[in-house]
């Protein structure tokens, strides 16, 4: 019965995403992403592209990366520590 | 378990070829495959690997969890630092001020460089402090 209900859904889904047409739209334009490949290791000097994109161009999302491990952390030791 | 001779032996000639391995991806992060993040996980994981051969007791003297804590706050205070030291110079927050026309004679790269670093610390520690607590919690 569960299982009938997942498929049902899965296709529900699928029904939705084509009808919408999501997976028939063309991809978004391809501006952003060539200015990162022509002009990325000439502006920053990193040959490796990824992490001059992902500590220059967008250096304030890492931050809030940084920002998720210090709270998990944070939460691990008040959940131990408040066993004791 | 803990008396094995060969895991024993296995994780302390391994540990340091980890420690070793996880230095090189976060230091060559913006040359090569590699940075902060999964630098930061393998420098972990050395760490991790002695505690399940020796016991966390046996690190925990080398590397005290207070210590840990202290590198993981501070290398995020240092995160925010160099941010607002690129609001100083650069005129953005976390604006790269190593750029060309700015400070003259250093490579533009170095700032990724530093951040890289900052970042492998601040995660190599965290996961290390999680994993310390996950393990006590185990044996007791």
């Amino acid at each position: 019965m569960r299982k009938i209900a997942e498929i049902l859904i899965i296709l529900l889904l699928g029904f939705f995403l084509i009808a919408e047409g999501d997976l028939l739209k063309p991809l978004p334009p391809a501006e952003l992403k060539n200015y990162f490949v022509e002009k990325g290791v000439k502006q920053t000097g990193a040959i490796n592209l990824v992490s001059s994109i992902y500590l220059t161009y967008r250096a304030f999302d890492t931050l809030g990366e940084t920002i998720v491990l210090l709270l998990a952390v944070s939460g691990v030791i008040m959940l131990f520590e408040a066993r004791k | 378990m803990r008396e094995s001779e060969i895991v024993d032996m296995i994780s302390r000639k391994l540990s340091p070829y980890i420690l070793l391995f996880a230095l090189y991806l976060i230091s060559y992060g913006h040359l090569s495959p590699g940075g902060g993040f999964q630098g930061g996980v393998v420098l972990a994981s050395g760490v991790i690997l002695l505690c399940l051969a020796r016991g966390e007791g046996f690190v925990k003297r080398k590397l005290p969890p207070k210590a840990l804590s202290l590198v993981e706050t501070g290398m995020f205070f240092i995160f925010i630092l160099m941010g607002l030291a690129g609001l100083l110079i650069g005129g953005y927050f976390l604006e790269n001020f190593f750029l060309p026309g700015k400070i003259e004679k250093v490579p533009t790269e170095s700032f990724i460089f530093f951040l890289n670093l900052v970042i492998g610390l601040k995660v190599g520690a965290g996961i290390t402090l999680i994993c310390f607590y996950i393990l006590k919690q185990e044996e007791t």
